[in-house]
């Protein structure tokens, strides 16, 4: 009765993901469905293509997964889903900064919207770009989960 | 040619090869091994060495490898000089001259612990500096600051930056800076455009902003400027108070008036009549 596919949560949004269309991903994939498929697709058509493909529209506004207030798609993942990691809730502040032009919220925030402007440059295909996304947030986590304590001084002997 | 280094490379040892191979040598080939044999393999392999002591590619005081490598091949280009400061700062751990060196720090540590394989992290944090180099070339300052008062603040914050190096005691831009904010207090003033036009990490600013300010934040330390401003015009009977509202930077009369009372206790016209009645 079922086709394989129907158990597999998809999500829909604009395409050429810069911070929050990539960040969403990623938290989805790592803490929420470990099977999602993320689509990317025209800004008007991101409601038709939800309904005609089953998917849940994020990070556009009029759907349930997008901005709140000050805070973005990421923040209300994370409040929705109960997420409570440390690392994860640090990570939120980096992106609300990166994404809502907010770089005073985390100091991390400019050079996350500088590598990310980048790499939309760079890319143009919005699925490397998730790809490469996700190489990025792995690294965000596994700074702040793991080596933030750490400071970077020129001592090669150690 | 071939170049060497240390092994387990984080900043510098990412951004230089990634500098060599765009504007030096774009066969070059990189290799890195512990440090003991850094001196030994180079010899052996008749490879450059960097980011090593003792060596021409190399820290000079507090410039980085990437900056040696930019002075020596004379590498003129403006993208790269964006960067330069903010792989200074994430190497070494100078994070308040780059508003991006804590973030490409961070980013560049995480990368550093999910790949154990000097290799492939080299191929993802060039990645990385080829993004960096997009964004310095293409989207830096997009946002152009269309404020006098943002343009003077940033050429007083410039002249601390280079102040700071030479002296610790009370810089001479706080005084100017003071001087500054009385001139442009009708005018829009927010931290966070300033920081990002400063190229000064907002949180950084905001922290040393207090420390020459009575202790205030920024916002705090304008609020009472604009307060102190509007008390002055209210001595003067030919302003109205939607004129001493707008000359004193706030967005409209109720504002002021709720600010107003907040801080003296009074609404405007009450404090002005309580003025002229003397």
């Amino acid at each position: 009765m079922f086709a394989q596919n129907s158990f597999i949560m998809k999500w829909i949004t604009r395409e050429r993901p810069k911070i929050d269309r990539i960040a969403c991903p990623w938290l989805i994939k790592n803490f929420v469905d470990a099977n999602a498929v993320f689509i990317y697709v025209l800004k008007e058509q991101v409601f038709d293509k939800a309904k005609e493909l089953d998917a849940i529209p994020y990070d556009i506004a009029g759907a349930e997964y997008t901005h709140e207030g000050e805070r973005c798609t990421f923040d209300y993942i994370i409040k929705k889903h109960n997420l409570r990691d440390a690392a994860l809730l640090q990570i939120a502040e980096i992106v609300r900064g990166a994404d809502t032009d907010s770089f005073h919220l985390a100091p991390q925030a400019a050079g996350l919207w500088a590598i990310s402007a980048g790499l939309s440059y760079n890319y143009k295909d919005d699925h490397e770009m998730l790809e490469i996304g996700m190489k990025l947030y792995d690294a965000l986590y596994s700074w702040a989960k793991y080596v933030q304590q750490e400071k970077h001084i020129w001592n090669p002997v150690l | 040619m071939k170049w060497i280094t240390r092994e387990r490379p984080k900043i510098d040892r990412i951004a230089c090869p990634w500098l060599i191979k765009k504007f030096v040598d774009k066969d070059a080939e990189f290799i890195y091994v512990p440090f003991n044999e850094v001196t030994a393999k180079a010899k052996e392999l008749n490879a450059i060495p960097f980011d090593v002591p003792d060596v021409e590619l190399t820290h000079y005081n507090e410039q980085c490898t990437f900056d040696a490598i930019i002075n020596k091949y004379k590498i003129d280009d403006a993208a790269v000089n964006i960067m330069a400061v903010i792989v200074r700062g994430a190497d070494t751990d100078r994070h308040d001259i780059g508003a991006e060196s804590s973030g490409l720090w961070a980013i560049s540590a995480g990368l550093a612990h999910n790949n154990t394989n000097d290799q492939e992290l080299l191929a993802k944090g060039m990645m990385i500096y080829d993004a960096l180099y997009s964004w310095a070339k293409y989207h830096y300052k997009e946002k152009h600051t269309q404020n006098p008062f943002e343009k003077l603040l940033l050429e007083v914050y410039h002249t601390y930056i280079k102040q700071e190096k030479t002296t610790k005691k009370i810089p001479a831009w706080v005084k100017e800076l003071k001087e500054i904010m009385q001139d442009q207090i009708d005018t829009a003033i927010s931290l966070k455009e300033i920081s990002k036009d400063l190229d000064i990490n907002a949180a950084y600013l905001s922290r040393e902003f207090s420390k020459y300010f009575d202790n205030l934040t920024f916002g705090e330390y304008i609020r009472k400027q604009r307060i102190e401003k509007a008390i002055e015009l209210l001595n003067n009977a030919d302003y109205t108070l939607t004129e001493i509202a707008y000359l004193t930077g706030f967005s409209d009369q109720s504002h002021f008036t709720r600010i107003f009372k907040k801080h003296t206790g009074k609404n405007p016209s009450a404090f002005k009549k309580s003025l002229h009645k003397k």
